[in-house]
Order: structure tokens, then sequence, then C-alpha cells
């Protein structure tokens, strides 16, 4: 199987293990990757923050870009969410017919990771190894937005010496909301200062998701109240087996 | 107590602070923060229970969903077949088209029937138009019913929730205020003798006073009725004892038949309380001789809601039942509580009401008040897309922005319009993300690690670190992995 | 015109605009989508068990009789509430009315009178076992709405065979819709004090419910 890997503009920047991670994954199960450099953003911050036509100009070039692509696999839950949820109405509203059917017959092949490697490739054991104890904090856009269900949980339940710490609160929020944690600064603090008490609870050492975007915010926060547990996405723990740990920055 | 704290909460859109603002000082108040999550926690708890009994309730919400739909389309038809039952029942229908008006036909109603005293039952319709002090300014006293209400109204304090309004009020600050306005000694702080307090200090009045003033759950357009869910009884004391009753009611409150009841009545108790069903349920049709008051007014009232019923995405917003299950799951709610939203209409529902019904002239900053989580539309009894619509409203903020003269004075703003030219080009992308890593380095710590970063940035490190960005993009390992394989 | 009527057409113009711009996507009313539960798929012998049940759970004091022991069974409750003063609906039947009490049958009682009683009977036209909820429509023997408000002890007489599982059973069972109804599930509760649920605010703070097992 061939797909394209949409790393998704942060993950890029910030989270380049999560990417390396993903190409080590997904080679590893025998796909065909390939890596589109003129790739940037969703457009979802601008979307989210009311800057429409903004959002619509990077959509529109995303569109374009993977017209053509087998598949795309994109590991992040709020990116796909954004194209899911988010495309239909601005290409209703500011695109063109054209753009509309490209979008239309683009779509039904866009993955968020897991959902690639458990509706597509049809695997829950992936061959990982992560002798850790590990919670699952289910990003909004993963649970309520494209309604994954328990697919990372399932893999996660493969993953050889892995330990799952059930959350209290699991569902709720850490948020961080995009722009919504500068705008609301405090709030979204306040937010996070909960969930970071119910991470801790579980006496995890690591807390995973299929977001960064998440880990980012409540790493952040277990960062600066040197609290131990580490953040790592979901595909740096498929992606380590017995003879390569699981690759972490510093 | 909280307002010594938070200073009086201001509920008038018009003069209320921006949300960041007014959230401020409530998240510095352990005392109301403690007693809102605990009450949040209790309310979900007990919905959640129920809701999972309910085998079908999916398909409730669906039916519910559809009937506000279908009600609010046909909105016209079924508000004049409701006007004409109820007229034919011996009810008197009047149409206000803004809070003004409202509030001067009920002054005038209250006026014509001689009062000086008028008793309330809750109704969050009559906050949003501030009746009250319309009443007390013509010289009648008001006296709110709902202990909730009392606890307010004698706290000189405002509802901070739409079905528990004095949720933030814990029970030795209800103790402080009953003892001090009612002149009670040696008040205890348990509940039951807190209520039995207020029991006491109603009985008269719901006895004496012969006006009550109410809101409406539901007008039945089919049959003219009107239905009132509540838990204490007082709103039947007062649907019940006076001589005039005057009911002043959102347009959108109307549901096509009887019938519909039966749905609605499930979705807005399991929502709301937590209960199978409340306590009591009252419906009434004009006026029934013999039983009940003889005079009957109800006041329509618009005040915003036709331009909200004009868009299309912003329309489900009307199909809003006031259960107030979206507060109760909101993470940002669960935090601020009710005050910080500047409205009598607080949570997710209110950050998409509130800035409509101001026609977004003001509240601007109420649909940025979310993360986006979606909980709100999850739990919605009549599946309002609340995410759907903050965006809408969004947009419709930053496009007032775009006019703007000094909009390059707000970095958000310009700095979103710079993203967005970095974003839809791969090559300044790639020169955005090299200047980020060298401007970065300045901040970054010997760990690694951002602890501190200026102007917008210092608010993400006012409680988080920001791991520095690392030396290779992905882009970049994946080139020198693709020179390398070559 | 008037200024009230202005407001009339204005509002109503501005709904049918308003209305008018957007293409029709909800359902028409007899496509709207009722997959819910409407007919209990119990027994009805557990229906009215749950309904009992679900009474007791509202802290209702409920006690179970055969249809030829009611009169006996009303006045055993009576004598056991410590009540005297009793307020009777014109039409409850003349054989619920114990002999000893001071019994007020309410020709159009002013409020005051019915808060000088101690205690109400009543019929009920429906009880809903799912929620427990016992319905009346004051016909003549449920009584006008105040006199099940206003005294402080009401005891309802509930046939079995009144006894429905599911709400919309309830209305189908209304030919046609009541002009008025009132719908008790509990004692007059309150749960504003820190979530903690009190039982009696201004209601009747004891609900009795005597279920005449005419059924079996």
């Amino acid at each position: 199987m061939r797909a394209s890997l949409f790393i998704t503009c942060y993950n890029d920047t910030l989270y380049p293990e999560t990417g390396r991670a993903v190409v080590r994954l997904l080679e590893r199960l025998g796909v065909e990757l390939e890596f589109r450099a003129a790739q940037t953003c969703c457009g979802q911050m601008h979307a989210n923050t009311g800057f429409r036509a903004e959002a619509f100009s990077q959509a529109k070039r995303l569109v374009r870009l993977y017209s053509d692509a087998e598949a795309v696999v994109i590991p992040s839950s709020s990116c796909v969410c954004m194209m899911r949820d988010q495309y239909p109405g601005l290409f209703e509203e500011l695109g063109n017919e054209s753009l509309r059917r490209d979008f239309a017959a683009l779509l039904p092949r866009v993955y968020e990771l897991t959902e690639f490697l458990i509706d597509q490739l049809k695997v829950e054991d992936v061959g990982a190894y992560f002798p850790h104890r590990v919670a699952y904090h289910p990003s909004c856009h993963a649970l309520r937005g494209l309604h994954i269900g328990d697919r990372p949980v399932r893999l996660l339940k493969k993953v050889r010496g892995l330990e799952l710490a059930p959350i209290e609160n699991v569902d709720r929020c850490c948020g961080f909301g995009g722009t919504f944690s500068v705008k609301n600064f405090e709030v979204s603090s306040a937010m996070l200062g909960a969930k970071v008490h119910d991470l801790l609870s579980t006496k995890a050492d690591y807390c995973t998701a299929v977001d960064n975007s998440c880990l980012m915010h409540i790493g952040g926060a277990l960062h600066r109240q040197y609290a131990g547990m580490r953040t790592i996405h979901i595909a740096q723990i498929l992606a380590a087996t017995e003879g390569a740990a699981a690759e972490e920055a510093a | 107590m909280s307002q010594a704290v938070a200073g009086h909460p201001i509920l008038d859109p018009v003069l209320a602070p921006t949300f960041p603002k007014a959230a401020l000082p409530i998240l510095r108040n352990a005392q109301l923060r403690k007693n809102v999550t605990h009450a949040t926690d209790v309310i979900q708890a007990k919905r959640a229970k129920l809701v999972a009994e309910k085998t079908d309730w999916q398909e409730l919400r669906s039916a519910a969903a559809e009937i506000r739909a279908h009600a609010l389309e046909n909105l016209g038809e079924y508000l004049e077949q409701f006007e004409a039952r109820c007229t034919a029942a011996g009810g008197t229908v009047h149409w206000a088209s803004d809070a003004a008006e409202a509030r001067q036909i009920i002054v005038d109603l209250l006026r014509e029937e001689k009062a000086s005293e008028v008793i309330k039952i809750k109704t969050m319709t009559s906050a949003e138009i501030q009746l009250n002090p319309a009443i007390e300014a013509a010289g009648i006293h008001a006296y709110e019913t709902d202990l909730a209400e009392i606890i307010l109204q004698l706290g000189e304090d405002e509802p901070s929730h739409i079905v528990v309004p004095a949720l933030h009020v814990n029970r030795s600050q209800v103790r402080e205020i009953f003892a001090r306005r009612m002149g009670i000694k040696d008040l205890s702080d348990d509940p039951q003798v807190l209520t039995g307090a207020a029991r006491n200090y109603l009985r008269q009045k719901f006895l004496k006073v012969p006006t009550a003033i109410s809101g409406a759950n539901f007008l039945v357009a089919e049959t003219g009725a009107v239905a009132v869910v509540e838990s204490e009884g007082n709103g039947r004391m007062c649907l019940t004892l006076p001589r005039t009753m005057i009911t002043l009611a959102g347009i959108d409150k109307v549901i096509p038949r009887f019938k519909d009841l039966e749905v609605m009545l499930q979705v807005l108790a399991r929502s709301a309380t937590g209960e199978r069903m409340n306590p009591y349920t009252s419906l009434w049709t004009g006026v029934t001789p013999g039983d009940g008051p003889q005079r009957f007014h109800v006041v329509l009232l618009d005040n915003g809601r036709t331009s909200i019923l004009a868009k299309p995405k912003e329309r489900q917003t009307l199909r809003c039942i006031r259960c107030a299950a979206c507060l109760n799951t909101c993470p940002v709610y669960r935090q601020t509580g009710g005050h910080a939203y500047g409205s009598v209409y607080a949570g997710p529902i209110g950050a998409i009401l509130t800035p409509q019904l101001m026609h977004l002239e003001h509240a601007q900053t109420l649909p940025f008040a979310s993360s986006l989580c979606a909980a709100c539309y999850e739990v919605c009894p009549v599946k309002i897309n609340i995410p759907e619509v903050l965006l809408e409203l969004r947009a419709q903020v930053v496009d007032q922005e775009r006019k703007q003269a000094d909009r390059f004075l707000d970095l958000m703003y310009w700095g979103l319009r710079i993203a967005n030219q970095i974003f839809v080009s791969a090559w300044r992308f790639r020169t955005a993300q090299w200047a980020g890593r060298i401007g970065l380095r300045f901040f970054t710590g010997k760990d690694g690690w951002i602890h501190w970063m200026p102007s917008l940035g210092a608010r993400w490190t006012v409680s988080r670190d920001l791991r520095g960005l690392p030396s290779q993009t992905f882009r970049q390992w994946w080139a020198a992995r693709a020179k390398e394989a070559k | 015109m008037t200024a009230a009527s202005t407001s009339r057409t204005q509002i109503l113009d501005r709904i049918r605009s308003a209305t008018k711009i957007l293409p029709q996507s909800a359902c028409a009313y007899a496509d709207l989508p009722r997959s819910y539960v409407r007919k209990g798929a119990q027994s009805h012998l557990a229906q009215v068990e749950l309904m009992i049940e679900r009474l007791r759970e509202y802290d209702a004091d409920v006690i179970e009789c055969k249809a030829q022991d009611l009169p006996a069974t009303i006045a055993a409750q009576l004598a056991s509430s410590g009540r005297h003063t009793f307020v009777a609906p014109e039409g409850l039947p003349a054989e619920w009315m114990a002999a000893g009490y001071d019994w007020k049958i309410d020709h159009g009682m002013e409020n005051a009178e019915v808060e000088l009683t101690e205690g109400v009977v009543t019929a009920a036209f429906a009880g809903v076992a799912d929620s427990g909820t016992i319905v009346l429509h004051h016909s003549s023997s449920e009584g006008r709405r105040v006199i099940s408000l206003l005294p402080d002890w009401h005891l309802c007489i509930l046939r079995a065979s009144q006894v429905v599982e599911t709400l919309p059973e309830y209305f189908d069972l209304c030919k046609q819709a009541p002009d008025l109804a009132t719908y008790i599930s509990g004692p007059s509760a309150t749960a504003d004090i820190e979530m903690t649920r009190i039982k009696g605010v201004h209601g009747p703070r004891f609900l009795n419910v005597i279920v005449v097992r005419d059924d079996s």
C-alpha cells in the first residue's frame, strides 16, 4: 500500500520525532510512504480563530496538493477533523465546483494515523514494545470530532510491556484549544491545571495522545512543574520495538 | 462572600467586561470555584446515570431536535395558532419586539392590577430583559420565589447558571444571607433548615400577593397551553393562587402539539437536573373558571430572536430548551462559573446566544470563550452544534475587526494575517521555520526548553514551558534521508 | 395601528421573511422521527411494581390495597397521619371520606380556607411507571389545583389499571389534551443549596399514594 504523509505544520517544526516514528512504523508495516515538500498547514488555526478567508486559501492549497494521492495519513486528529468538519463549509461558501469535486474525491482517502492502522491496514498488534505505564489522553477532536473510539486503546493494548493507566475525567478537554490557550490564557491554564491533576493521579510514566497539540500543552505544564511524567505521541510508542527504543527528544 | 472578592457581577452584556477580564477574579476565588465544581460534578453524575439507563436516548434526542427545528421553520404559523387558542381560552396575548417593550407591557399590566407587589417564578427571560429593576422603578416590589433566586435576590447577587442559578454560593454563605436579610438569629447552615426558612419567608406572600409573573418552558400551539417545569412547588403556587398571571416567553418556546411534550419532558428533566422527571410540571390553557388566575396574559418576546432565525447556521441556537447540560459539562464553565459570561445566559449556550441577542454589537469575546472541545454538542438534548455556531460567530467578529482602523494594533490579528502569508507558500514556511529556530534560541534555556517568551508568547509561558525548536525539521530529515538512499 | 398591533405585525413579518429566506430543511410534522420507545415492554404487573418502586425512591409513602379494602385503607392512612382537617374535591367518592374527620368539600374554597386544612385526598388521572409520575387532570375527583397544593399532606388514590409504563403511553391515553394538568414526580424538593436534595419546599411535604390493585 502507498500513502502520502501529511505531517502537519507543527509536527514538522516542533515534533519531527513524531514524523520519524510514523515513517518507521508504517514502513515496518510495509507501507510505501511519500512526503510532499510543498505541504504546510491545513488552515485549522485560522478557521478556529475566525479567519475564514485565510483558512480557505490554505485548505484549497492542501486539496490541490493531495488530489492525486492514494491515501493521506495524518498523525493529528484535529487536522483531520478540520478537513472533515470545516472544509465542506469553507468550500461551499468560498470555493468553486471543481474544488468541491476534488475535495469530495479526496476526503474518503484521508486518515488519522490510528484510523489508517486499524481500518486500512487492519492491524492492531504493530509489533511494538514499550515497557512503561502509560495514560492515554483522548483528545477532544479524536473523541468527539472523529469518533475514533477505542482505536488508539486497542493499539496500545497490544504493545508489549505497556501498562495502561486509566485517567479520571478522561474525556475532559486539557484546555489547549489553539489560540484559545493564548486569548484566554488564564482560563486555559486553569483547565490545564485540572487535567494535570487527573494525569498525575494515574502515576503513569507517560501521557500519550494522537495529537501533539494537546501533548505540547500538557507536556508544557508537566515540565514547568518538574512533574516527572513525560508526554509522547502514540506513533512514537507504536514505532518502538525491543531492538529500538522510542525516540524522544531531550 | 463571593462578591467581596469578585466584585458585583455584571450580567448586562452592554456593560460587562470582556470574558477574559471577567474570568480572572473568579479564577482567583477558590471558594467559588469549589462550589461550582461540586455542583456541576453532582448534576453531571446524575445526568450520566439517567441517560445511560434510557435505551432510546439517542432516538429521543433526534426527535427533540427535529421537533424544535420543525417548530422554528414554521414559527409564524405556530405562534398565530398559539395566540388563537390561548385567546379563545380566555388569555390575552401581547407581542414585544424588544426588551423595553416587554418591560413596558408588563409594568402597564401590573399598574392596571394596581399591584404593589408581585411574586415571580424563576424565568431566564425576565432576567434577559432586566425586568425586576423596571418593576421596582414603577414602585412595585418583585419577590423571587425559587429558592436559588431568593438567595440571589437577598444576597444582591446574580445568577450564574440557567437551572441552578445560585450554585456558586455554598451553605454557609446562604446562612449568612438569610440570617442577615430575614433577621433570623441562630440560623444553622443545614440546607434543610435554610430551606425551611425560605418556605416560611414566602408562605404569606404566596397567599396574599394577587399577581404573579412566570416564564414558560413550552408553549403548545395546538392547544394554547403553557407548560412550566419546576421542583419546589413555588411555580405551582404562583400559577395557582394569584388573581392575575403574566407569562413572559420567548417566541422560540413554541412546540407544535401537546403530544410533543412526551419527548420534550423526557429529555429536559434528565438533561437539566438528572431526574427521570422533575417533581412538578404544570400545564394550563388560558383561564379555567374557578381554578387558578382568572386573568391571564402572555407576552411573546422577540428581542433579537427573529434575526437569529434568519441565519442558516445560527438558527439552531433557538432550539435550546435551557436545560444547562452544556454548562455542566463545559470545561470552561467549570473553571469560571457563570458570571464571567457577562449575561444571564452562561456557558456554551450563552457564548452563542448572548452575542446574537446583542446583534454582535456587544459580547464579541464570548464566541472565543471555548476550547471547541464539543462536549456541549455531545450532551445537548436538541443537538445544537454549538462549536459550529461558535466558529460562525468568530468569523463574523473577525470580519468586524477587518474593518477597524486599529486592527493592526492587535498582535493576534496581524500575527494571524502574517501566518497565513507564510502558510500559503512552502518556501516562506521553510524560511519561517528557520527564522523561528534562530529567534527562539535566544529564549531557550540550558535544558532545551523555553520558560519565558515575550509579548503574546508570555501568555503561553504563564503556566507552560515549551520545548525548544529541534535543530532539524521533519522535512529536513526526510530530504536528508532521501539523499542518503540515493 | 396601535403600538401593540404594530409589534405583532412586525414580529410575524420578520419571522416570515426569516423562514422564507432559508430552504426548508426540517421535516414536515408527520415525518418527524419518532423511533423512541413508545410502548413499555414489561408486564402490567411489573409496571405497577416499577411505579411503586419509583414513588418510594421519591420518598412517597406507598400502600397497596385491594379494591374492596380501599375505604378502610384510606381510613387507616388518615388515622396514622395524625391530622384532622381534610379537604376533598367535589367529586371524591363519599365512601373515601372516613367518618370522624373534619371534611371540607371544595365547592370553590378561598385559598386561605384551603391553607387552614391539614391534608387532602384526591384521585388521579394516570400513573407513569418509568418516571414514577402521578398525573392529575384536575377533574372533579382530582380536584382544583389549589387543593393538592396548599395542604401539607396529600393522599392520592391511584388505581393499578391507570398505570402505564412510558410517558408516551400516557399521551396516548389522552383522547384530547387537558386544559389543566399537573405531573407530580415526588414531593416538592430542591437541590439549590450545594445540590443537597431537600424535601418539601413549597408544595406538600408529604405525598402518600394508595395503589389500588384492581388489576389482579
